[in-house]
């Protein structure tokens, strides 16, 4: 989409291994761009390690490339295989253990027109993981999995920060929603938002921008959801609708639709993406050193201060190692990813891992189940002249509803959903419609538009036995200890899921959608992909990880700005709020770094 | 049975061999190509015919003949990773054929319009969970076409008259109020 502008990118200067950085952030997705951004803003001197390599992306990504210009309609290469729900339950760990095909990825690429995103997200042949079933999504390249995410933007509540003292369960965390709020306010105008305002207590509202339109059954689902007390709202979409004075590497978004027919990824960047809406800005100021295809693989440690002095990292090209020196380190390298770096960097003064006196890396594991839901059909709709349904970065969402005010008797916790409508490049109704011949070919024309539906994101409960650590066996291409797994959904989450998929079809059925199948079955462990919680924040260094400026409890020049910090899942989807906690702590971090108390 | 989300895993993996099949650097075969690259010319005119049998022309549009499903079938499964793949299509003609001669005494081909309709219908009554060879083939053959048509520019434009993948000023739709 160079047509719109193709402004310069900023040159990444040369790294020096001998000089001290004032920071070094290991990961270059939503947490460590805003690191970086932040960081370098205050004037620090940042070396940002990335372990994928930079892509071209507008290359890659060639947002409105027609399904018939591509010689497979947009599928992977056919030595190429997506790991399906089937093998992630039946196939042992490591997935791609003695598989044929030339690269093995997640079931991500198993997903409409892959193929445009294959390069973004990890071969599972090099990166394998063992354990319980998860279906763990990674993505390595600059900007990490930004460039590929749902960009549903979400904030939490004090529903969410302080659950513990309205259910008794788990852990509140060391924040209220009013510490977090300017900063949600900063993500908001410095990135861009799309939604409509609400007033929900539970689902804060922020500085939109145009929201995005309904259809006529999203109209009339959320028109019928009024009776019940309930909200269905335009897809709260971390997508610039408005476009941003300030950024001239993104543009505004035009409602082509690419983000919804497609795995993921804007090629004129009206969804946010790290690289664009954090990191070239943080190269603008001069301040930034990038260097890519450099995988961490410990945080070193001065044996006489027992703080962290630096970052050790192999070139992913040469296998080569190195160590980066630095005032202070920033953990941004994912939710299990940076667990799997701090159980990693054991020493005398740290035999657990660095930061983790308490035992509580890797513990506390959790994120969304997903699965239950509903498909329905619109009667009105159908045969209705053919309308432009697609052309917008997401559908709806339709926030929590349960224990809010009142008590469900069989789980704690609630959950929202995500839903679309309407008509799509590729006919909902095309794999429904029965038979054959003129019939089946009008049926899938008039029921085209006549598809709603949703599915449930529940909150999965942060327990301690729902752990990662480290495979005392299996190591990664490039010769690094791998992560294991011992994670399972429990008893509330398997309650949650059958009241998600009875209240879907319940909302439907009160709307007068007809109920074409009502989705029962819990997907994997990780489908999500919004793993959180493995080093987790709180004002009891024995029970916690970090403080609430996600800063080590035990090593006070480390810190981990991403999903790792989360205290708890909420159903609200994460990346919003790991931006906004990343500003906050990198803010302190920058005026602790002024007075030298770091 | 509903929409995209509800195939069976059976048929994931049925329309994964068909849709992850073709090499980047293979063309895809063209109908005016007279020699399909897996397909013997026969197979090929029985796929072809078969494609057009369950998305024909009408008044509307323009069917899979036109849309040249059977060509776009055939580079996949002609880059297939797995053998078994083809092995499914080569096995399940054969079965059509069988088919055909035990209900008409002939050939598909050789079948009249009324008696290759007959056919489908047969094979088509469990859908989409086929009771045996011959029907799970259906499904198969169904779900290929109906991927393979639907990705077409026949598809897109002239039957389904996709409004989208445009530059819009402002979103359409309803304002939530």
């Amino acid at each position: 989409m160079s047509f719109f502008f193709s402004p310069d990118k900023p040159n990444a200067a040369e790294v020096d291994m001998k000089r001290e950085y004032d920071a070094i952030i290991v990961g270059s997705g939503a947490a460590g761009g805003m690191a970086a951004y932040v960081l370098s803003s205050h004037g620090l001197k940042v070396l940002l390690l990335e372990a994928g390599k930079k892509l071209n992306i507008n290359k890659e990504l060639r947002s409105m490339e027609w399904p018939y210009e591509h010689p497979r309609r947009g599928d992977i290469p056919p030595d190429t295989h997506a790991l399906t729900r089937n093998e992630y339950n039946f196939r042992p760990r490591p997935y791609a253990a003695g598989m044929k095909y030339a690269h093995i990825y997640s079931y991500l690429e198993g997903w409409s027109s892959a193929d445009y995103s294959k390069n973004i997200v990890v071969d599972e042949k090099d990166n394998p993981y063992t354990g319980t079933s998860y279906a763990w999504v990674r993505a390595r390249c600059l900007g990490g999995k930004t460039n590929v995410w749902g960009r549903l933007a979400l904030r939490l509540s004090d529903y969410d920060f302080k659950a513990t003292s309205r259910d008794g369960y788990g852990l509140d965390w060391p924040i209220s929603y009013k510490d977090v709020e300017p900063y949600y306010d900063k993500v908001d105008l410095f990135l861009g938002i799309s939604g409509h305002k609400e007033n929900l207590p539970h689902l804060p509202d922020g500085q939109f921008q145009r929201a995005i339109r309904l259809t006529k059954s999203e109209l009339m689902l959320r028109e019928s959801l009024v009776k019940m007390g309930r909200v269905l709202t335009p897809y709260r979409a971390g997508v610039t609708t408005d476009g941003l004075k300030h950024n001239k590497y993104r543009s505004r978004c035009y409602g082509r639709g690419a983000c919804e027919r497609r795995t993921g990824g804007c090629d004129i960047h009206a969804a946010f993406d790290s690289p664009t809406g954090l990191i070239y800005p943080a190269l603008d100021t001069g301040n930034l050193t990038i260097r890519t295809n450099s995988t961490a693989r410990e945080v070193t440690i001065d044996p006489n201060s027992g703080k962290a002095r630096g970052v050790s990292f192999v070139d992913t090209e040469t296998g080569k190692i190195y160590e980066a020196r630095a005032k202070t380190v920033v953990l941004a390298a994912s939710t299990l990813e940076s667990a799997r770096l701090m159980l990693l960097s054991k020493s005398s003064a740290h035999p657990n891992g660095i930061g983790n006196s308490s035992g509580h890396v890797g513990h506390n594991f959790c994120e969304h189940l997903m699965g239950p839901g509903v498909t329905g059909i619109v009667k009105s709709l159908v045969g209705a002249p053919r309308t432009l349904d697609d052309g917008r970065p997401g559908g709806f969402y339709l926030p929590r509803f349960r224990n809010l005010r009142d008590r469900n008797p069989n789980f704690i916790r609630g959950y929202g959903f995500e839903g679309s409508s309407g008509s799509t490049m590729f006919p909902r109704s095309a794999y429904w419609a029965k038979g054959f011949g003129a019939g089946f070919k009008k049926d899938v024309r008039d029921y085209a538009g006549a598809f709603i539906e949703m599915g449930g994101f529940g909150e999965v409960l942060a327990r301690y036995e729902n752990y990662v650590d480290i495979d005392p066996q299996v190591k990664d291409k490039w010769g690094i200890p791998v992560l294991r797994f011992h994670y399972k959904f429990g008893d509330n989450e398997k309650k949650m899921a059958a009241d998600m998929s009875d209240a879907a079809r319940e909302m439907f059925e009160q709307a007068g959608i007809e109920i074409v199948n009502t989705h029962r079955e819990i997907r994997t462990e990780g489908w999500s992909i919004h793993e959180l919680g493995t080093a987790r924040m709180g004002n009891d260094p024995k029970t916690s990880v970090l403080n609430q400026f996600q800063q080590s409890h035990d090593v006070k020049n480390l810190l981990v700005v991403d999903g790792s910090s989360h205290v708890s899942a909420s159903c609200h989807n994460p990346t919003w709020t790991i931006m906004a906690l990343a500003w906050r702590s990198c803010d302190r971090l920058a005026d602790q770094m002024r007075k030298g108390e770091v | 049975m509903s929409g995209q989300e509800d195939i069976t895993r059976r048929e994931l993996i049925q329309i994964s061999a068909v849709t992850t099949v073709a090499a980047l650097t293979a063309p895809a075969a063209r109908a005016s190509d007279p020699t399909p690259r897996f397909f013997s010319k026969n197979e090929f005119a029985v796929v072809d015919e078969l494609t057009e049998l369950i998305i024909p022309a009408d008044d509307h549009s323009p069917g899979a003949r036109a849309a040249q499903v059977a060509a776009y079938i055939d580079a996949r499964l002609a880059e297939a990773f797995e053998e078994e793949q083809r092995q499914e299509w080569r096995t399940g003609l054969q079965r059509i054929n069988a088919l055909s001669q035990e209900m008409h005494g002939r050939s598909f081909m050789d079948g009249s319009p009324e008696q290759r309709i007959e056919l489908l219908t047969r094979i088509s009554r469990n859908e989409p969970e086929g009771q045996n060879p011959e029907e799970r083939f259906f499904r198969l053959l169904k779900v290929s076409t109906v991927h393979a048509y639907y990705t077409s520019k026949i598809g897109i434009h002239q039957e389904m008259e996709y409004k989208g993948n445009v530059l819009l000023k402002d979103f359409v739709g309803y304002d939530a109020t």
